[in-house]
């Protein structure tokens, strides 16, 4: 791997070197991966300054334990998604007390967000994903986005939903075993 | 996959934990169980595989130039002449655990304000990847320090000023979660700088609830895997930020 292939090097291969200290692969990786990173923690912190911060803390996060990437168990793409979705996720247990109450209404929310323009570039991995939840009951596969895009638990998303705890827990849990046998076939 | 057998709930728990929907004492748990158990973190890491992708609905946003400058900051990355510094530098430099160790109690004193200090004009840090403590003896004095390393797994000790102990016994240093039994972390000495390996289930368990404390044992440790000598020394577990033990560990540089 010389210096002139950087610019073709997978996210993987940067992780990779990431984890051996090389900065300038940190840095390549960051360029590559924030803006959508970003888009998440914005998505999920409904706070511009907090995003920031989860973006900040993630990538420290990142440089600090890249060397405990281990590619046999998923890509870097995912394993970035996954720390930077759980420090956001950590970063709202902490807030005192739900600051997001406004109410959800299950029926209303939209089945998907995906534009045509994303879905042209939509992994195959998330093509798989969406014509599993589509499905799904729909109520299902709406509390399960519910969840996804709010990091909302299960309570705030029971309660903000007007649907009592036990059965937004099945729907759930029904959502996620269909889900992993519908992803198995 | 109809029959909810307990494999299947455990597995289900992966999937709530990656969805997001538990609460943070249920994460925590998870967690725990990821870092303790590879098979565990497999099935996590393939809940990732199957439901991060729909994170690729939500547009990118750019986010604004000093989120990086602040990530360079955090990780010192401009500091000059420290660049081979960057991970885990000072737990190699001898010269700190020596001054440390030997270095007089108001020296120590001036080290802790000094990360007080420093900690506290740092911009937001991450989750702390290095913990310390302080294990006071009965008579008030210090008898260990303990760092941990939480990202190379492993701890420190180093002894202040322990009481002699009779020939023959050895300190041994338990970890003692909230409302659980001690767990052993290793044996220790009253003269020399130990370095512990952790195992992962110990990391998992390292935090501010969470003590240190040594006691006497038989040489080669406690028979029983519990304590069964006295406790001679014990302190809490605490936060010690990475950046400013680096600073810490170049007194001989003029302020």
């Amino acid at each position: 791997m010389n210096d002139t292939s950087t610019q073709t090097d997978t996210l993987e291969q940067l992780l990779a070197r990431t984890g051996t200290g090389d900065r300038a692969a940190f840095a390549r990786l960051y360029q590559q991966t924030a803006p959508r990173l970003f888009g998440l923690c914005v998505r999920l912190m409904q706070d511009r300054s907090e995003a920031e911060d989860v973006l900040q803390e993630a990538f420290v996060s990142v440089w600090r334990r890249a060397n405990r990437y281990n590619s046999s168990l998923g890509g870097a793409n995912t394993w970035l998604t996954a720390v930077v979705r759980n420090r956001a996720i950590d970063k709202l247990r902490q807030r005192r007390e739900a600051t997001n109450t406004d109410p959800l209404e299950f029926e209303r929310l939209p089945d998907a967000s995906h534009g045509p323009d994303a879905r042209a570039m939509a992994s195959a991995d998330y093509l798989r994903l969406e014509r599993c939840l589509e499905q799904l009951d729909p109520k299902y596969s709406r509390s399960v986005r519910a969840a996804f895009f709010t990091g909302a638990t299960y309570k705030e998303l029971a309660e903000r939903g007007q649907v009592p705890l036990a059965t937004l827990k099945s729907w759930i849990r029904r959502a996620l075993q269909q889900l992993r046998t519908c992803l198995e076939t | 996959m109809s029959t909810p057998t307990d494999d299947d709930k455990g597995d289900l728990r992966y999937a709530e934990y990656v969805l997001g929907v538990l609460d943070a004492d249920a994460r925590a748990a998870v967690e725990r169980e990821l870092a303790a158990s590879p098979q565990a973190a497999a099935a996590e890491a393939q809940w990732r595989q199957r439901l991060l992708p729909l994170a690729e609905e939500i547009g990118p946003e750019t986010p604004p130039p000093q989120v990086w400058a602040r990530i360079r900051a955090a990780l010192e990355f401009d500091a000059p002449a420290r660049a081979a510094d960057a991970r885990g530098g000072w737990w190699e430099n001898i010269r700190l655990w020596h001054w440390l160790t030997f270095g007089s109690g108001a020296l120590l004193a001036a080290a802790c304000a000094a990360l007080v200090v420093m900690a506290t004009h740092r911009p937001p840090t991450p989750p702390i990847p290095y913990m310390a403590a302080t294990l006071m003896e009965t008579n008030g004095q210090v008898g260990w320090t303990a760092t941990m390393d939480v990202g190379k797994a492993r701890m420190i000790v180093v002894p202040a000023a322990p009481q002699a102990i009779h020939a023959g016994r050895t300190p041994e240093l338990w970890l003692i979660p909230q409302g659980a039994r001690p767990i052993a972390v290793g044996l220790i000495s009253t003269h020399a700088p130990m370095t512990l390996t952790l195992s992962a289930s110990l990391v998992a368990r390292l935090g501010p609830t969470a003590r240190l404390a040594v006691s006497i044992e038989p040489r080669g440790g406690s028979p029983t895997g519990q304590p069964t000598g006295p406790v001679v020394a014990a302190g809490a577990i605490g936060a010690a930020p990475a950046s400013a033990l680096r600073l810490v560990g170049t007194p001989q540089r003029p302020a």
